[in-house]
């Protein structure tokens, strides 16, 4: 780990009456998988979109790579590989034409183009939807295209909002391993998720956003130390500091009465 | 499930199908991208666009069932001028063809997202019987169909009722049109069914490609037979009068079996007993064989609805890719291309590939009748053109659907998309020029210079285009009036950077009545408008 890929501060997004973000910080290293940890409606994907400079936030800075992502939005898109949490791509086009068109803008020339696409393609194993419209493919399909695009230009930088969403387990563990091995090559990952072992296994460091900002971050000791209990797990930590245990328990409860006592 | 019941619960699959074709693709239909509101909160813009998803599928429907029957009631304008019974048989053929045409047209658009069964999907988990699926899904076809077939089977009957004056013609009319409907619906969900299929397969094969491409055509021959039957009336008509009084027994017999003429002349035997009793006879018989056609079509149409409710209308077959091979170009070219792929895919936009064709026709059409090319037929015919060019940005914008939000996250800036958008619609008016050369040559030209007013529109439409495009990606505003205005705004902004050299090159003239500086003069002006539309370009 050494310089910092990805720096925001003090990020506030106000979208009519709804803050969705309220003062987040959070600092990315090389070398280093942050996970980005909330409830539905916590300011994950808006903290994503504005780091992308896929929207402006209300106030606050950003920095990708040494760069303002709405000034410098071609520098920024061109070192970020981002995946959407649902994948939104070309519904007409087929993978190949996608991937097509994506190498192009990114301008990658053929052999490198080929030998990465290929050995994606091959380990995603999506031969027989390589030239289906992408509109007929499943949700897990259009992940891994998804995600082949992300990687066809080899960004310093990911940004993978809930990437295993529809994934088989060879896929999820393949994705899981490269965003390993990009951080270990010095590589920066930004990686929301809900699934708590995912974060539990991959990340380095955890971040838990709730009502637009951090509350707790750090390694997974650090956040155990944080709850107060050392031998819990990252979803009972997680409960914990959103305040939600105690919530958890009582709404099973109600709903346990009210569905199953017949 | 009463037929009330079903009746009211189709709304739900029909909305879904509305909202799949329009509202999922970000406006299909290439007026779709008209009326753009600026959103505030991300979470307001589904609602909104569903809300103007089932807004446009209203007005599409009433716009087109009205454009329809004004469409439909033209044939009959000529009866006035020509003889009464071969104007009855030609102005009801027509007349029927025309509708066939919109219908046709129209389906084809709003059912290739109903063929997909996904609108339907959402019922599938209900506890209800196959029969109240098939009911449900029939009634959910009907809705998407309903204001076109009642009202050009209404206007046609009461057209028939005004101008024959014949009690007996109407219920005959009225069958007849029915058919017509039902033929035209039959047609369009076999063309949707097979675009669907052949777009679904996908494959990378020179067959499949070839097979795509004819599709593609097809779609576009739709829409320039719709327009070249609007035009029949003015140009056909009289000939077709002509050829009615001077046929053979051969062409005679062919033409009262042929549809829709066997209709029109059975109506015109019922309206004039007296006339032409074997043709009259012939046309019947041949009405009764497109009766028993009428049922057949009919009942494929009710069981292909109820495949489309069970979900099992289109069988998709995967090609297994042999290589992954990719072959990137740069990223202007790689923009082109996709925007080529993606509108010619999309069946509302794939029409548009037609431009150059129909740009030809109409500027031989305009032109035919001259003997001598004249600067003013040039001016009408290249205006004409570019008017048309300008359509094909709307078009290319409407195709990128919610695929411009993931162009979004590549390095792009707004000048490489807006000009790769603005070379394919600068290129879409190519052929006016080379229509216009072609013709001079072939007739005396008042001045040769003037040849070249097409060639320097060339530049005032890649400004216009850009120029466009780049309002149509830039500010949107709130209310639904003055966004509607707004977008009008942004198409009278194109047409006025075409005219504006053209008015430079008619007061030239007038000043100076030598065509070679009134061509300069408007390609002056024409490089003026490039150099602030690239300027412009370079500050996006």
């Amino acid at each position: 780990m050494s310089s910092p890929l990805i720096v925001a501060s003090g990020l506030f997004k106000q979208f009519g009456s709804v803050q969705a973000l309220a003062g987040l910080n959070l600092q990315i290293m090389s070398g280093e998988v942050y996970g980005l940890l909330g409830p539905n409606g916590a300011g994950k994907t808006t903290a994503i979109k504005i780091i992308t400079g896929l929207i402006e936030s209300t106030s606050g800075t950003v920095n990708v790579a040494g760069f303002d992502p709405v000034r410098n939005s071609v520098e920024v898109k061109s070192r970020i590989g981002y995946m959407a949490e649902s994948p939104i791509l070309y519904e007409s086009l087929s993978p190949r034409d996608f991937l097509e068109f994506v190498a192009s803008v990114r301008k990658i020339d053929r052999r490198s183009a080929d030998k990465i696409v290929t050995q994606l393609a091959e380990a995603f194993d999506i031969a027989q939807y390589f030239d289906s419209p992408i509109a007929t493919l499943s949700m897990g399909m259009k992940q891994k295209v998804a995600f082949i695009a992300s990687l066809v230009h080899q960004p310093p930088i990911l940004l993978l909002d809930e990437p295993l969403n529809g994934l088989d387990a060879k896929s999820s563990r393949i994705v899981k391993d490269l965003v390993s091995l990009h951080a270990n090559r010095g590589g920066a990952v930004l990686f929301s998720t809900h699934i708590m072992e995912v974060a539990e296994h991959i990340c380095t460091r955890i971040g838990i956003i709730y009502q637009g900002k951090v509350i707790a971050e750090g390694t997974l000791d650090q956040l155990r130390n944080k709850a107060g209990s050392k031998s819990e797990t990252l979803e009972e930590v997680f409960l914990k500091l959103t305040n939600e245990e105690t919530e958890v328990a009582d709404t099973t409860k109600i709903l346990g009465e009210a569905i199953f006592n017949r | 499930m009463k037929l009330t019941e079903a009746w009211h619960m189709s709304r739900i699959p029909y909305r879904e199908a509305v909202y799949r074709s329009l509202a999922q693709e970000r406006g299909q239909m290439w007026w779709g991208a008209f009326g753009r509101r600026r959103l505030d909160k991300e979470g307001e813009s589904d609602v909104e666009l569903t809300k103007r998803a089932l807004r446009i599928a209203k007005f599409d429907k009433l716009i087109v069932a009205a454009f329809c029957v004004a469409a439909s009631a033209m044939p009959f304008t000529p009866m006035y001028f020509g003889s009464h019974t071969f104007g009855l048989v030609s102005s009801i053929s027509l007349s029927l063809a025309i509708t066939f045409g919109f219908t046709v047209l129209y389906a084809i658009q709003t059912l290739s997202s109903f063929i997909s069964a996904e609108s339907s999907v959402l019922l599938f988990t209900l506890p209800l019987p196959k029969e109240d699926f098939s009911r449900i899904t029939l009634f959910s076809f009907i809705r998407s169909l309903d204001y076109l077939v009642v009202g050009s089977i209404l206007s046609q009957v009461a057209l028939v009722a005004y101008v024959a004056a014949s009690p007996m013609a109407v219920p005959f009319m009225f069958v007849f049109s029915a058919m017509n409907s039902v033929f035209a619906v039959a047609i369009a969900l076999w063309f949707s069914r097979l675009f669907y299929r052949s777009l679904s397969r996908g494959g990378r094969s020179k067959g499949r490609t070839l097979q795509r491409l004819v599709f593609i055509l097809m779609w576009g021959s739709l829409l320039l037979g719709v327009s070249l039957l609007l035009s029949i009336p003015w140009y056909i008509v009289p000939l077709l009068e002509k050829a009615l009084f001077s046929l053979d027994q051969i062409s005679s017999l062919l033409l009262c079996l042929a549809y829709p003429f066997a209709a029109g002349i059975t109506i015109s035997s019922i309206v004039n007993p007296g006339a032409a009793l074997s043709g009259a006879l012939v046309a019947s018989i041949a009405m009764a064989g497109y009766v028993v056609l009428t049922c057949i079509a009919g009942r494929w149409t009710l069981e292909t609805v109820k495949h489309i409710s069970r979900g099992t209308t289109v069988k998709l077959a995967r090609v297994r890719a042999e290589d992954f091979s990719i072959r990137p170009r740069s990223p202007l070219l790689g923009c082109i291309v996709k925007d080529l792929r993606i509108s010619s895919r999309n069946p509302a936009t794939a029409f548009f590939f037609a431009l150059p064709v129909l740009e030809t026709v109409i500027v031989s059409l305009l032109i035919a009748n001259y003997q001598v090319l004249r600067v003013s037929v040039i001016l009408v015919a290249t205006t004409t053109g570019g008017i048309f060019a300008l359509l094909m940005p709307l078009a290319l914008l409407s195709a990128e659907g919610p695929g411009l939000e993931y162009m979004k996250t590549l390095p792009l800036n707004a000048p490489q998309i807006i000009l790769s958008k603005a070379l394919v619609s600068t290129a879409t008016y190519a052929p006016v020029p080379l229509t216009l050369l072609g013709l001079a040559l072939m007739k005396h030209l008042t001045s040769p210079v003037a040849i070249l007013i097409p060639y320097v529109t060339i530049l005032a439409i890649a400004s216009a285009s850009i120029f466009e495009i780049r309002l149509f990606l830039g500010s949107a505003t709130t209310g639904k009036i003055a966004a509607l205005v707004h977008d009008l705004k942004k198409l009278v902004t194109g047409v006025t950077i075409i005219v504006i050299p053209e008015v430079a090159y008619g007061i030239s003239y007038f000043v100076s009545s030598n065509h070679a500086f009134a061509v300069s003069a408007m390609g002056g002006i024409a490089l003026v408008e490039l150099a602030t539309a690239f300027y412009l370009l370079k500050r996006s």
